[in-house]
């Protein structure tokens, strides 16, 4: 069974070398990329959609498909943490631990007794280290910062680098730097578990349900120019708010998926304290 | 100005090379994180700080803006740095590495 999965690898390989063959040169100028392709988009990028940073409307309007399925992909790689390691219900523990704040006593209780509702005890595991004041603190002070530099990156994709992927990406290392200092029960307050599945799709459905509104205005798909007659702007400045509204979507997806992943794989699906 | 910039410039390049020479240098986990704590935040501000001052050359309101977004970093990485070299410390510790003493083998 190894010889034969060697073998298909080989051929595999061997393949994709033939065809790599065919490739132009790196940084051939003569090659179809750079004699037709990124001229027309570095020429006609402000003229078509009014976005001046057109790596921007690059992948947003002239490859909206490819990125549309990119941002698919990466919520198919978080639903399949949640699917692969979630453990839901399964057998509850013999005991539980619980920690009051304030004095450090920790309370165990056995299968099936609970404690009152109440701010002063917190649910802690056999594991539990005490959190670090200094880190706990300079943390909290930075999370908003970052959430506000990460809107930033996602709302100025169109004139600097930036857009939907990086502003998400770091939207969502906020959210995993207050589960890694503090720890995940704490995070999860703030983005429960069903709020991060719900987000995702919703932001893959912003992406699909934007050219979905361009098919059904009478357009292709993805083709932001009919939006002109909902937003009440002219087709090219439209293009433009198209492709923000796509970067909204692109961002809760991203966003979500990484807390998703990083959820999953920290407590073993078991959604405890984590790391 | 240009020689204040230089100065500036130099300084943050003499704290980053004394930082890595030390992480190279010095013994063992801990007393490695002290110049990689304290000598790069220290050459990143003053070399962060020339390039403000460099970008202040031919005074605008958007090279001004650009400096104080250049002093905003400066302050997150004052704020960031110390932080993590103290949250690297800090897992040592738990995780129970003993520091190097006198006379022992170099780690």
């Amino acid at each position: 069974m190894k010889i034969i999965g060697l073998i298909i690898t080989i051929i595999t390989g061997a393949f994709l070398v033939y065809a790599a063959i065919d490739f132009p040169a790196w940084s051939d100028p003569n090659s179809p990329a750079s004699t037709y392709l990124s001229p027309y988009f570095i020429e006609n990028s402000m003229k078509d959609t009014s976005v001046p940073n057109y790596v921007t409307s690059l992948l947003a309007d002239y490859r909206g498909f490819d990125t549309m399925f990119e941002t698919t992909v990466i919520f198919t790689a978080g639903l399949v943490c949640f699917i692969l390691l979630r453990i839901s219900g399964g057998k509850e523990p013999e005991t539980s631990h619980y920690r009051h704040v304030l004095t450090g006593v920790t309370v165990t209780l056995k299968k099936g007794h609970k404690i009152p509702e109440s701010e002063d005890f917190e649910r802690i595991d056999d594991l539990w280290t005490p959190p670090d004041l200094i880190i706990k603190t300079s943390c909290r002070l930075m999370i908003p910062f970052i959430q506000l530099f990460g809107l930033y990156v996602i709302a100025h994709g169109h004139s600097s680098p930036g857009g939907g992927f990086q502003g998400g990406v770091i939207l969502g290392a906020s959210i995993i730097l207050l589960a890694i200092s503090h720890d995940l029960r704490t995070a999860l307050e703030k983005m429960r578990e069903k709020v991060v599945a719900i987000l995702c799709p919703i932001g893959v459905s912003i992406y699909a349900g934007t050219g979905t509104l361009c098919l059904l205005l009478g357009v292709n798909f993805l083709d932001y120019s009919a939006l002109a007659s909902v937003l009440h702007v002219d087709p090219i400045a439209a293009r433009s708010h198209g492709i923000f509204m796509v970067e909204i979507g692109v961002g809760i997806a991203v966003m979500t998926t990484m807390i998703w992943i990083y959820n999953n794989i920290s407590s073993a699906g078991k959604y405890n304290q984590g790391l | 100005m240009d020689i204040f910039v230089c100065i500036l410039l130099f300084s943050g390049l003499f704290f980053l090379t004394a930082g890595s020479i030390g992480i190279l240098r010095f013994p063992d986990f801990y007393s490695r994180l002290h110049p990689a704590g304290k000598l790069d935040t220290l050459g990143t501000l003053l070399a962060m700080l020339g390039l403000a001052l460099f970008n202040l050359h031919h005074f605008s309101l958007g090279a001004l803006l650009t400096s104080l977004k250049i002093m905003l970093i400066i302050i997150f990485v004052f704020v960031a740095s110390p932080t993590a070299t103290h949250a690297i410390v800090d897992a040592g510790v738990r995780a129970g590495l003993a520091p190097w003493t006198k006379g022992e083998k170099r780690r």
